[in-house]
């Protein structure tokens, strides 16, 4: 241990003093301390991961968008100067302000999304694309993993205000993965996993009651196909990375 | 007021070190890209609060931080229940393989490439012990300052690492004999 703050030099310089001079006379001691050298020098030159050239840049652009959400909250907090605070941000300022102060603006209206249903459609497309991708961004996009559909369908009794129709499409090429319970448009809502060929199918359902049955109508986010359909007062929607026409052989199917 | 240096100024040139935290933290470099992403941002968000002391440090422990968090979160993501497995053992193996097929191609190429003899060897090591070393002899801290990111005694850095390095050394040191001598 000793040898070791020597190194580092966070030994005093008496502590120094005498380990210098039991150095001189330990030939055991001289061999550690060469050895803990190589072996912090291996780790110097060959442990040091390098990160990939697109970080930084997704960095600041997270910090754009984090100014853009709160100019205000942190100017206030920092007790920075406006000056400040301009000066921190980048050239595209004005811009990100004038969508803050929108955004604000939307907010405070509350219930304005009820004004334009095709904003809450927009809007449900956007989380459930989020969801979907942190599904795949998690280690599994399950937390019932299953290929039988009578183990997942009870799994949602009681976790989920309606249990998603779940079906075994094995010999329609679409595996059934599992079950998970996610968070979209206010509500806990099951979501149900397929695969084919790999990729990966998120169908959520959450209870619509009153709504009309309507046929799934296709839209894309993010580079995700998704398909939105009610039936039985209940809404649905898939989505995946697989092309549309075969996710809509799945909606049909369920 | 003290005129300050904008957050990304003064942050951004640590960058390399918190992923290199990150990375030894997780495991994985896609995970750790995101927990330097999200530590960033809380960073930023709490940048008010640094004082005058080393923004690097600082930095390190909010990462760290966050690193902790995910470990967690992977950890009861990973209490997936499988129904199938409870009830009959063995059927399903094919669906676990299936999850981890999630990871991309390009991600495994990369991880086969990038991690070394002595980056394996500090992986097998036990978390504590992993950040000690990667903050000591890669990034060069003091033990005042490691002590200040992971919340513990001067004392018990100097034994972790005492620990850490006896561990590396068994494991390094006849690899580092056999590269030695091949070199010759």
């Amino acid at each position: 241990m000793l040898i070791g703050a020597y190194r580092d030099e966070e030994l005093t310089a008496q502590e120094r003093r005498t380990l210098e001079a039991h150095l001189a006379t330990c030939p055991a001691c001289r061999e550690r301390l060469a050895d803990e050298d190589r072996v912090g020098r291996a780790i110097r030159e060959q442990a040091r991961y390098a990160s990939s050239v697109g970080l930084e840049g997704r960095v600041i652009g997270a910090l754009e968008r984090e100014k853009a959400e709160m100019p205000l909250e942190a100017s206030a907090l920092s007790g920075a100067s406006a000056g400040q605070v301009r000066s921190a941000l980048r050239p595209s300022w004005a811009g990100l302000a004038a969508t803050a102060v929108l955004a604000a603006a939307l907010s405070s209206a509350g219930t304005w999304w009820a004004v334009s249903s095709s904003g809450h459609v927009k809007a449900l497309e956007r989380e459930i694309a989020s969801a979907h991708i942190r599904s795949l961004l998690q280690e599994s996009p399950i937390q019932v993993a299953s290929s039988d559909q009578h183990t997942v369908r009870p799994w949602f009794a009681g976790r989920a205000d309606v249990a998603p129709m779940v079906r075994d499409l094995d010999v329609s090429g679409f595996a059934l993965l599992g079950g998970r319970l996610d968070f979209v448009d206010d509500r806990r809502v099951g979501v149900v996993v397929y695969t084919r060929r790999k990729h990966v199918i998120n169908v959520f359902a959450w209870a619509s009651p009153g709504a009309l049955d309507s046929a799934p109508s296709r839209s894309m986010r993010n580079g995700y196909n998704l398909l939105g359909w009610t039936r039985g007062g209940v809404a649905y929607w898939a989505i995946s990375d697989l092309n549309a026409d075969e996710l809509g052989e799945l909606a049909g199917l369920l | 007021m003290i005129p300050r240096a904008s957050f990304e100024q003064v942050a951004l040139p640590h960058m390399a070190a918190a992923f290199n935290l990150a990375r030894h933290i997780l495991g994985q470099r896609a995970d750790a890209e995101d927990a330097v992403q999200d530590a960033y941002v809380r960073a930023y968000r709490a940048y008010h609060q640094l004082e005058s002391q080393d923004i690097k440090p600082w930095l390190l422990t909010i990462v760290r931080n966050v690193c902790y968090r995910r470990l967690q979160q992977r950890r009861r993501a990973n209490n997936v229940i499988s129904l199938d497995e409870a009830i009959n053992p063995g059927v399903a193996a094919g669906e676990f393989e299936l999850h981890s097929g999630l990871r991309s191609p390009e991600e495994a190429a990369i991880g086969a490439s990038e991690q070394t003899l002595v980056s394996a060897a500090i992986a097998d090591l036990p978390p504590a012990f992993r950040e000690v070393i990667v903050l000591r002899e890669i990034e060069e801290l003091s033990y005042r300052e490691i002590a200040d990111i992971i919340g513990a005694p001067v004392g018990t850095v100097m034994s972790r690492l005492a620990r850490a390095r006896s561990q590396l050394k068994e494991r390094l040191t006849r690899l580092l004999d056999r590269d030695e001598s091949d070199a010759m």
